[in-house]
């Protein structure tokens, strides 16, 4: 039990540490203040190319020498301020003979922030690829450094930062799980009036609001409907409605009186559960023509300065998802036809997912790519019934800041949740331990996502992504 | 149960002897994660980069016993003396793997048709045999002595979440004379002394005793989890006792580690517990959260088992085997754990 009230210790602190604010003026519209917030790492490790397939990511130390090759990852989350200001990264050098070095190293913004802290090895390990923050001359043992991060850090987000040496003689430093010593983001707020409250849209954005794996036996489908009473908005479903069949009693019985209160403002798509049923029959005859074609199951419609398409990933029952078919090639004429700043799609199976109940589903790729190839700027489905969020992503899965689109798992609208398997790269969050809905509100060249979790629940996740 | 062989008598002797040996180490690890500052260096002494250096060349050769786990899929090692230490990775991915004597079991991760594979492997990481298979990995198991290889997957349901049940499917090679069970549900089953036939028949988790031919598993059928006790040659198996999911014998063969289903729910989770095979008496074991996996022995008074947080990281934790004392956190980052005692 003491080895586990330390981990949470850890955990807690890892969240946020210390505010210590110094607040002047008040009863002035100008109040101004300053504060400083002190995060640890949520991640830190270093490489190694002598031992190539050595991983560091529990070690009390952090290397960082040209010989052998030693570089050093750390990672931040920067989660509830407002108006940051400035930010210093702190970093303390080993108390123990040779962690002193004539170079304590350069550091490095980098555009990884989902790389696994027990899995980076030298082999495998994350370019160190942004922009240099500053370095470090001589360091001696046992003593604090700081670096100004200010400009990378410059709000909330998720921050990774590599050091690398060019000196033959290599510095250490402690980790985050030496305690006291661990590194720190010490990050500067205010000058700016009261703070603002979390981002409220714009009065007029349009919301779009849902999940999948909704509606059966149990009660979760009741909790996340009674979040969509207080959420106005056109509701997606992301398939999988009503369990175990998508039978007409099966939507009568347990979708109807819990999602079916929002049938009027409903576009959704079909899962598999719902092709239980012949041709998904049922789903087709709940929603009538809000959910489009019954011989086809996708369609699209607009929303404020976006364009919303809604597919059908139940690939065999349309003539297939693949590059020519029917569906793809309504998706790129459709999308060619388009408009609007911004796209969002939606259909069940998850093309990217780190769930264990399901793979992630390559027969979806087409589609994924007519989305890329379009300048799509967002990707929700569920079948595994959890939330994960990845980092905008290309059609296979790597980091595209600049045109890649951003992939949510939503599996998480009631029925019983899933654990997860192999985290995948550029997944940034992830849970399953919450039942809820995702709320994206839809600005005119930029969307923000917030799950909502059921009510009890404290998970949430948000932030705000540009369209390209 | 009666009748060991010589060789089982022999097995169990070394594996007594090398619990010893890891318990002595393990407590050793705990002196070194426990003082604050570098817990890389095995010596706090000594000068840092030289200190590491060697600590890590001593990991990298694999010096001493090693928890083998996987690290994100990734097939890694541990020093038990140092299980928070620098881990090795292996370019192999598994979605489950176990190793034993010198036998590293491997379950292929998935692909979105259901297509795994066993690949059974040396060592030297060389693949010995793969065999193509149908499933969800869940369950994965090695017998002491390298030989025999069993395996559960999920074959619809996928998971006991599921909302309309779901069907598990475990299988047993033998490696020395190659002979592959697809199913154990095809052996001759007896329940409370009866012979028994049912279509709604489950087998999963089996887990193997010294003499490589008898075996524990869990056989759902008609709402009971019986525990079973199976005879790989005779292919039989005949119930112990009920309510006992994901068997785990102990080293010294007298008791089965398991998770029991909370109230006899197991939508409500399950309690790590330890059954007396001599006397049927349960002790549920200090571990409060829910525990889905087929725990293992790291002696005969430990036992260890991986936890998911909701982020979808795993962590193995360890807890005394007789109800005593409280978990702890052993390898964070890491699951499908097994004790490599070869140290090759």
């Amino acid at each position: 039990m003491f080895r586990r009230k330390i981990a949470i210790a850890i955990a807690l602190v890892a969240a946020s540490v210390t505010t210590v604010g110094v607040v002047g003026v008040f009863g002035d519209a100008s109040v101004a203040y300053a504060a400083t917030t002190t995060l640890t790492p949520v991640a830190d490790t270093y490489t190694d190319n002598s031992l190539a397939t050595t991983n560091y990511g529990t070690s009390g130390q952090l290397g960082v020498d040209n010989s052998p090759i030693k570089r050093m990852y750390l990672r931040f989350n920067v989660s509830g301020l407002t108006a940051v200001s400035g930010a210093k990264l702190r970093i303390h050098t080993d108390d123990v003979s040779g962690a002193e070095s004539n170079s304590g190293g350069t550091f490095t913004s980098m555009s990884n922030t989902t790389w696994s802290e027990t899995g980076v090895i030298w082999n495998n390990q994350p370019a160190v690829d942004g922009t240099t923050l500053g370095s470090l001359g001589a360091v001696v043992r046992n003593a604090w450094y700081e670096i100004d991060v200010s400009s990378y850090v410059k709000g909330n987000g998720v921050f990774s930062i590599g050091v690398t040496s060019s000196s033959t003689d290599g510095a250490d430093y402690d980790s985050r799980e030496s305690g006291s010593t661990a590194p720190q983001l010490v990050i500067t707020t205010g000058t700016s009036p009261t703070p603002t409250p979390t981002p409220t849209a714009p009065a007029g954005d349009p919301v779009l609001v849902g999940a999948g794996d909704i509606a059966s036996s149990g009660t979760g489908d009741t909790a996340t409907a009674a979040l969509l009473d207080g959420i106005p908005g056109t509701v997606f479903t992301a398939g999988d409605e009503a369990y175990p069949d998508g039978s007409a009693s099966n939507f009568s019985s347990y979708y109807a009186p819990t999602w079916g209160r929002f049938k009027s403002r409903t576009r959704p798509v079909a899962g598999n559960h719902e092709y239980v049923t012949p041709g998904a029959s049922a789903h087709y005859n709940y929603f009538g023509s809000a959910a489009g074609d019954p011989a086809k199951g996708y369609y699209s419609y607009n929303l404020g300065s976006w364009h919303v398409v809604a597919l059908n990933s139940n690939c065999s029952s349309v003539g297939g998802c693949n590059a020519g078919s029917a569906q793809e090639k309504w998706l790129r004429s459709d999308l060619a036809a388009n408009a609007k700043a911004c796209t969002f799609a939606y259909w069940h199976h998850p093309r990217f997912t780190s769930g264990s109940n399901h793979a992630p589903d390559p027969s979806v790729g087409p589609l994924v790519q007519a989305l890329y190839d379009n300048n799509a700027d967002v990707i929700v489905t569920g079948h595994n019934h959890q939330y994960e969020r990845f980092a905008p992503m290309n059609p296979s899965g790597q980091l595209d800041n600049a045109r890649g689109l951003r992939h949510f798992v939503i599996g998480t609208g009631g029925a019983g949740l899933y654990s997860f398997g192999t985290i995948l790269p550029n997944s940034e969050v992830r849970n399953n331990n919450t039942f809820g809905v995702v709320k994206f509100t839809l600005h005119s060249n930029s969307y923000t996502w917030q799950f909502v979790p059921q009510a009890g629940k404290t998970f949430t996740d948000s932030g705000t992504t540009a369209c390209h | 149960m009666s009748g060991q062989s010589g060789l089982s008598l022999r097995a169990r002797g070394a594996i007594a002897g090398s619990a010893a040996v890891l318990l002595a180490v393990v407590a050793v690890g705990y002196t070194v994660r426990a003082r604050p500052g570098p817990a890389v260096t095995t010596s706090g002494t000594a000068e840092a980069g030289t200190a590491s250096s060697t600590a890590e060349a001593g990991a990298a050769r694999g010096d001493g016993p090693r928890l083998r786990v996987l690290s994100n899929g990734v097939l890694s090692t541990v020093s038990l003396q140092d299980p928070g230490g620098p881990r090795t990775l292996t370019s192999q991915r598994c979605d489950r793997a176990f190793a034993a004597a010198d036998t590293i079991a491997c379950l292929r991760p998935v692909n979105p048709l259901g297509a795994t594979q066993l690949a059974i492997l040396g060592h030297d990481l060389r693949e010995r045999r793969s065999i193509p298979l149908t499933g969800f990995p869940n369950r994965l198991r090695v017998s002491a002595s390298g030989r025999m290889v069993a395996w559960t997957l999920f074959i619809d349901g996928h998971s006991y979440a599921s909302g309309g049940g779901f069907s598990t499917r475990a299988g047993i090679l033998d490696t020395r004379t190659g002979t592959l069970v697809d199913s154990v549900e095809t052996f001759a089953a007896t329940v409370d002394g009866r012979p028994y036939r049912a279509a709604d028949m489950n087998v999963w988790g089996v887990t193997f005793t010294g003499d490589d031919n008898r075996f524990y598993a869990t056989m759902s059928s008609g709402g009971h989890r019986y525990l079973v006790e199976g005879d790989f040659a005779a292919r039989t198996f005949r119930t112990v006792t009920d309510g006992v999911e994901c068997p785990s014998l102990s080293p010294d063969g007298t008791r089965i580690a398991f998770k029991a289903a909370i109230g006899g729910d197991p939508a409500r989770g399950w309690r790590l517990s330890v059954l007396d095979l001599a006397t049927k008496k349960t002790v549920a074991l200090a571990e409060s959260h829910s525990v889905d996996d087929q725990a293992i022995w790291l002696d005969d008074r430990t036992v260890a088992y991986g936890l998911q947080r909701s982020d979808g990281t795993n962590d193995v934790w360890a807890v005394p085997a007789d109800g005593t004392g409280g978990p702890r956190l052993f390898v964070s980052g890491a699951n499908s754990p097994s004790v490599d005692g070869s140290g090759a």
